[in-house]
C-alpha cells in the first residue's frame, strides 16, 4: 500500500553520491543497485543498514560475502523450511554500504500452506538435532580441508609430464576449474552455515517469548544468561592465549613480550633460548585449530585469521601477561558463570506455577540443546573457512600478478568475482597462445580507481535506515534476534535522525553504569588502539575482539540485539553495554566523555571536548 | 472482661475480628521478624464502649435514620451531625486508662517523655470492598500525650461516618452488624524517605520484581498521591535495578516545628530532582519485601519508611502490609496458551504454525 505519511527515513533513491565518489556503482552487481524500474517497490520498503555484518564499504570481490549468505539464508528459510511468515533477505548497495530488508509473507493461506512444510521439515531437525549437528561438523571440517588443499596451478612454460603421459587435465582447465571450485565451496559453506541457524534462533526466541509472557519484567539479559553455553568453542582461542600467557611467566620468557615488539621480534628472541623454544612448541600445538580464529567476522577479505595476522593474539597474550603481573585473575569465571546460570533458571522457574514451570524447563532444555550451534558455527564458517577461502583467492591474485594482470596479488579483491574469472580466462588464453595480453593494461587502472573510491566512501556515514517505516511489526525471527530490529528500535532511530541529541538509546545489553572516554572503532584494524579504561564505540563487535573486553570500561554499538556478540561478551566480563543505538559511531568522537547505562540502554554524551 | 487494648507484638491474624486488619497484620509482621515500629492496638470493644457511653448509639441511629444515600446534601449533613455528637462525647475512662498505660510503656521503651506516635484506623476486613474507604479513614501523625492519642482515636472512629462511608453502607443495605473499628498506635518514624512497595509488578503482576515508589519525608505525599514519587523496579532474582524513574518531588511532609502534627514544605534543588534512595537502601528494601512476602506467602503491598537517624538495616521500618489482590496474574492468557504444549509445538508456533491441542 502506498502511504502519504512522510517517512522518518530518507527515500532510498534520494541519497546522494558523496563528492568524488561518482561511479561507485561499477564495483557492484546490477541487481544490487537502486534503479528507477524498482523505485516504487523500493521506496515502500524499509531498508536498514546492515552495519553488523557490513560496517565498511564493500570491495568488489567481497560482494561474494553478501550474495553467499543471502542466497543461503533465503534458500533455507523460504524454499527448504518454508518458515511461514518470512521469506528471505533482500539487499541493495548504496554508496558502497549494504542495506537489507526482510521479505515477509502476509497471505494467511500461503502461511498455512508453508506451515505444513515447515512443521514436517523443522520437526525432523529438532528431533535429530545432536545427530545432525554431529554430521554438520564433519561436513564443515571436510570442506575446510578441501578449500585448503585446492590447487592453484602455476602456468609454466611447458606442462608437466603427467599432462602428456598420464591424461592429466591441461593447465587452463585446472586454473578455471579451481577458481570455480573455490567459489562453489564458498557457496557450500554458506549453505551449511544456515542449515541450523534459523531453527536455533527459533528455539531461543520461543523460550524468550515464553519467559516474557510469564514474567513480563524479566530482563533479556537474564534469558540469555540462562541459555548461553559456558564451555563454548568460541571462547577456547582466548582461553588458550591465557594459558600461553601463564606459561610464558612460568618459563620466565614473559619479558620477550614487551611493548612495541612485533610477533616476529618476539618469536625470533624466543627461538634463541631453551625456555623460549619450549614456549614456541606450546604455541605451535595450540595453532591448529585455535589460531583459525578471525580478526573480524569473515565478511571482508581483510579479516585475517590469527595464523595470518598474529598481532592480535600476541597483543592479547601481552595483555594477559600484564594482568597476571598485576595479580589480576585472567581466567574466565566459568564456575561462577555456571552457578549463576543455574541459579537464574532455578529461581525464575520457582516463581512459576507447576504447569508453566514444566513448559519453562522444556523450552530451556531445547534452547540449551540448539544453542551450541548458534554459538559455534561462527568458528567453523566465518573464521576458519572464510580465512582459508580468501587466502585461496589471494593465490589466484598472486597468479594474476605474476603475469602482470595485477600490480599486487591483493588487488584481486578490487575485482568482482566475475571479473576475476574473466581475467583468469584471458590469462590462460594468452598464456597458452603466447600473444600479447590486454589484462596488464586493462585491470590495474580499474584497481587504482576502486581503491580510491573505497577510501572516499569510507568517509561517508550511512543513515541507519531508508525507505518507509513498516506499518506492521517485523516478525521475521532472524531480523529480531540478530539485528534487534523491533518497532521500538526503528522509532528510536527515527527520532535520533530528527535532530541533535545528547543521548542515544539502544538495547540494554549488559547491566551497570560506567563513565569514560570514547574510543570509536569502525575498522577491525583500529582495535589495537583501544586503551585500558576506554569505552569502546563500534559499529559492531566480533568474537575475535574478546581479548580487548577485559580492558574496556563499557561498550556501545550501532547495531545488534541482546544476543549479539558484544552483549554476550560484556555480560561475561561484567562490562556495561548498550547495543543497537543506530548511530553511535556517527555521533560520538574518540575522546568524548560518555556515560553508558547498560541497565536502561541509554548512552549520554557528557561533553563535546576533543581530547587535548 | 472485654479486652480494650494490647501490645502489637502480641497480636496475630485471628485477632483481626477484634482489632481490625491493620493491627493484626502488624502483629503478624513482628512475629515474622519484620521491623515494625513498636506500638499498641485499640480493640473494637473500645469503640463499642464509646458508643455505649451516654446515648451515642441511639443518637447516631436517629441521625442516620431515613437518610437517602443518593442525597449528597442529606448525607453530608448527617455525617457532620454524627461527628459533632461524637466529638462531644468523651472517650470512656476505661479506654483512656488503657491508652495511658500502653503509651507510658512506649515512652519508657523510647526513653522519651511524650514520644510522638502515629494513630491509624484498623478496619475489619481490610481487603474487603469496604477497605476502599481506607483512604477516608483517618491517620494522625506526630501525636503526643495520652490526651492527644485519645483525641486521635476518636477521630478515627468518627471517620467511620464520613459521607462516603455512610452512603456506601446505606447503598449496600448493610443491615448486618453495625460498623466497628480498631485503632493502631505506633511510635512515629521520623522518615527521611518513605513510600510503598509491591512484591510484584503492579502493572503486569510479574512476581520476579519488586516495585518501589519513594519520596522525601513522611509517607503522606506518596500515599496521598500529592507527589510523583521516584519509581524503581528491581529484580528479586538478581537484585539489579531494572528501571529507575527519578521524579520531580516538589513537596514533602515533615514533623511540625511545634512538635505536634505534620507540615508540608517545598523541596529545594538539588534534593528535589535527586534520587531519594541509594543502592544500599534499595537492596535493604528488596530484602524486606522478600521477607514480608515470604511470611504471608502472598504478594504484598508494603508501606515503609527509612528514619533520619540510625543506619541500615535498623532504621528501615515497615508501617503496614496488605495482600495485593488487584493485579492481573502475569500474562495469564498468554501463559495458559503455551502451557501443556510440548516444546516442539511451541517452537513451531514461533514461526507461525498454530499449535494443535490433543
Amino acid at each position: 500500500m502506498s502511504t502519504t505519511k512522510k517517512s522518518a527515513f530518507p527515500s532510498p533513491l534520494s541519497i546522494a553520491t558523496p563528492a568524488g565518489c561518482e561511479g561507485w556503482e561499477e564495483m557492484y552487481p546490477y541487481y544490487a543497485l537502486l534503479s528507477e524500474d524498482r523505485r516504487e517497490a523500493d521506496e515502500q520498503r524499509l531498508w536498514f543498514w546492515n552495519s553488523m555484518h557490513f560496517p565498511e564499504p564493500m570491495p568488489a570481490f567481497d560482494v561474494v560475502a553478501i550474495d553467499g549468505p543471502y542466497y543461503a539464508l533465503a534458500n533455507w528459510q523460504n524454499r527448504v523450511f518454508a518458515i511461514p511468515p518470512a521469506m528471505g533477505i533482500d539487499y541493495r548497495i548504496v554508496n558502497g554500504y549494504v542495506f537489507i530488508t526482510p521479505n515477509a509473507v502476509s497471505d494467511p493461506e500461503l502461511i498455512a500452506e508453508r506451515a505444513a512444510y515447515f512443521g514436517e521439515r523443522a520437526g525432523y531437525y529438532f528431533g535429530h538435532w545432536d545427530e545432525l549437528y554431529g554430521r554438520w561438523r564433519e561436513k564443515m571440517e571436510k570442506l575446510i580441508a578441501q578449500i585448503t588443499a585446492l590447487e592453484v596451478p602455476q602456468l609454466e612454460t611447458y606442462e608437466e609430464d603427467a599432462v602428456a603421459f598420464e591424461d592429466r587435465d591441461t593447465a587452463f582447465v585446472r586454473v578455471l576449474d579451481s577458481y570455480n571450485l573455490a567459489l562453489r565451496m564458498h557457496e557450500q559453506m554458506w549453505q551449511h552455515h544456515f542449515e541450523f541457524l534459523l531453527l536455533g534462533y527459533g528455539a531461543y526466541l520461543t523460550f524468550s517469548d515464553f519467559c516474557k509472557s510469564a514474567l513480563p519484567e524479566i530482563p533479556d539479559q537474564h534469558i540469555a544468561q540462562m541459555v548461553s553455553g559456558i564451555d563454548v568453542l568460541l571462547f577456547r582461542p582466548d582461553t588458550e592465549l591465557r594459558r600461553l600467557a601463564k606459561l610464558a611467566r612460568e618459563a620466565g620468557v614473559d619479558g620477550s613480550f614487551s611493548n612495541g615488539r612485533t610477533p616476529e621480534d618476539i618469536i625470533a628472541e624466543l627461538g634463541r633460548s631453551e625456555a623460549g623454544r619450549t614456549w614456541l612448541a606450546a604455541l605451535e600445538a595450540v595453532k591448529d585449530p585455535w589460531f583459525n580464529m578471525g580478526s573480524g567476522d569473515g565478511f571482508y577479505h581483510h579479516h585475517r585469521s590469527w595464523l595470518d595476522d598474529p598481532s592480535i593474539p600476541f597483543s592479547a597474550i601481552r595483555g594477559h601477561i600484564d594482568a597476571l603481573a598485576e595479580g589480576r585473575d585472567t581466567e574466565r569465571p566459568t564456575e561462577h558463570l555456571t552457578a549463576e546460570r543455574n541459579r537464574l533458571a532455578q529461581e525464575y522457574g520457582a516463581l512459576l506455577d507447576e504447569a508453566a514451570r514444566a513448559t519453562f524447563n522444556e523450552l530451556l532444555g531445547l534452547s540449551r540443546t540448539v544453542f551450541p550451534y548458534v554459538e559455534e558455527h561462527k568458528f567453523f564458517c566465518e573464521y576458519w573457512f572464510q580465512s582459508r577461502f580468501f587466502n585461496k583467492i589471494r593465490e589466484f591474485g598472486a597468479l594474476l600478478a605474476t603475469h602482470g594482470f595485477l600490480r599486487d596479488g591483493e588487488d584481486v579483491f578490487q575485482l568482482s568475482r566475475h571479473e576475476v574469472g574473466e581475467a583468469l580466462e584471458e590469462l590462460v588464453l594468452t598464456w597458452a597462445h603466447g600473444g600479447p595480453p590486454r589484462g596488464p593494461h586493462h585491470w590495474p587502472p580499474i584497481v587504482e580507481r576502486r581503491r580510491a573510491l573505497l577510501e572516499r566512501l569510507r568517509e561517508w556515514t550511512p543513515p541507519p535506515a531508508m525507505g518507509t517505516m513498516p506499518t506492521e511489526a517485523i516478525n521475521d525471527p532472524i531480523s529480531v534476534m540478530l539485528w534487534g530490529i523491533t518497532p521500538e528500535r526503528l522509532q528510536s532511530w527515527a527520532s535520533a535522525m530528527s535532530g541533535d541529541s545528547t543521548t542515544l538509546s539502544g538495547a540494554a545489553a549488559s547491566p551497570g553504569v560506567a563513565e569514560g572516554l570514547a574510543r570509536v572503532v569502525r575498522d577491525v584494524h583500529e582495535i589495537t588502539d583501544v586503551q585500558p579504561g576506554e569505552i569502546l564505540v563500534s559499529t559492531v563487535t566480533s568474537p575475535a575482539w574478546a581479548p580487548i573486553f577485559p580492558k574496556i570500561r563499557a561498550a556501545v554499538t550501532d547495531i545488534g540485539g541482546i544476543m549479539s556478540h558484544a552483549a554476550i561478551v560484556c555480560r561475561e566480563y561484567g562490562v556495561p553495554a548498550v547495543v543497537g543505538t543506530g548511530r553511535a559511531t556517527a555521533e560520538i568522537r574518540t575522546g568524548q566523555r560518555l556515560r553508558v547505562d547498560g541497565t536502561t540502554g541509554v548512552v549520554t554524551l557528557l561533553d563535546d571536548e576533543e581530547p587535548a | 472482661m472485654t479486652e480494650l487494648a494490647r501490645a502489637l507484638e502480641q497480636l496475630r491474624a485471628p485477632d483481626e475480628e477484634r482489632y481490625g486488619g491493620k493491627s493484626a497484620s502488624l502483629g503478624e509482621l513482628i512475629a515474622g521478624g519484620i521491623p515494625v515500629p513498636p506500638g499498641f492496638a485499640v480493640s473494637t470493644a473500645a469503640f463499642e464502649a464509646f458508643l455505649a457511653a451516654g446515648s451515642l448509639r441511639e443518637t447516631v441511629a436517629e441521625l442516620l435514620a431515613g437518610v437517602d444515600p443518593e442525597d449528597v446534601g442529606a448525607v453530608t449533613d448527617a455525617s457532620a451531625a454524627v461527628a459533632l455528637a461524637m466529638r462531644r462525647t468523651p472517650v470512656p475512662e476505661s479506654v483512656s486508662a488503657e491508652v495511658e498505660a500502653h503509651y507510658a510503656a512506649l515512652a519508657a521503651a523510647s526513653a522519651k517523655r511524650q514520644p510522638p506516635v502515629a494513630v491509624r484506623s484498623s478496619a475489619r476486613g481490610e481487603d474487603s470492598a469496604e477497605a476502599t474507604f481506607a483512604g477516608q479513614q483517618e491517620t494522625y501523625l506526630w501525636v503526643r500525650g495520652t490526651d492527644g492519642v485519645c483525641e486521635a482515636i476518636r477521630g478515627c472512629w468518627i471517620s467511620l461516618y464520613s459521607p462516603e462511608a455512610i452512603s456506601y453502607r446505606a447503598r449496600m443495605a448493610d443491615s448486618g452488624s453495625p460498623p466497628a473499628m480498631g485503632v493502631a498506635v505506633q511510635l512515629m518514624v521520623d522518615a527521611a524517605v518513605s513510600g510503598v512497595m509491591f512484591t510484584c509488578s503492579p502493572l503486569t503482576g510479574d512476581p520476579s520484581v519488586v516495585a518501589i515508589n519513594a519520596s522525601w519525608g513522611l509517607g503522606l505525599g506518596v500515599v496521598g498521591g500529592e507527589v510523583t514519587p521516584d519509581d524503581f523496579l528491581i529484580s528479586k532474582v538478581s537484585r539489579e535495578v531494572l528501571r529507575a524513574t527519578i521524579a520531580d518531588k516538589a513537596v514533602e511532609y515533615v514533623p511540625d516545628p511545634g512538635g505536634r502534627g505534620t507540615h508540608r514544605v517545598a523541596v529545594a534543588e538539588p534534593r528535589r530532582s535527586a534520587a531519594c534512595l541509594d543502592a544500599e537502601q534499595l537492596r535493604a528494601l528488596v530484602a524486606t519485601a522478600a521477607g514480608v512476602e515470604r511470611h504471608f506467602g502472598a504478594r504484598q503491598d508494603v508501606e515503609w519508611a527509612i528514619a533520619r537517624t540510625g543506619s541500615l538495616p535498623e532504621n528501615l521500618f515497615v508501617l503496614q502490609s496488605r495482600p495485593v489482590t488487584a493485579t492481573a496474574k502475569a500474562g495469564s492468557q498468554a501463559v495458559a496458551d503455551r502451557t501443556g504444549l510440548d516444546a516442539m509445538s511451541l517452537v513451531l508456533s514461533t514461526f507461525g504454525v498454530k499449535p494443535q491441542r490433543d
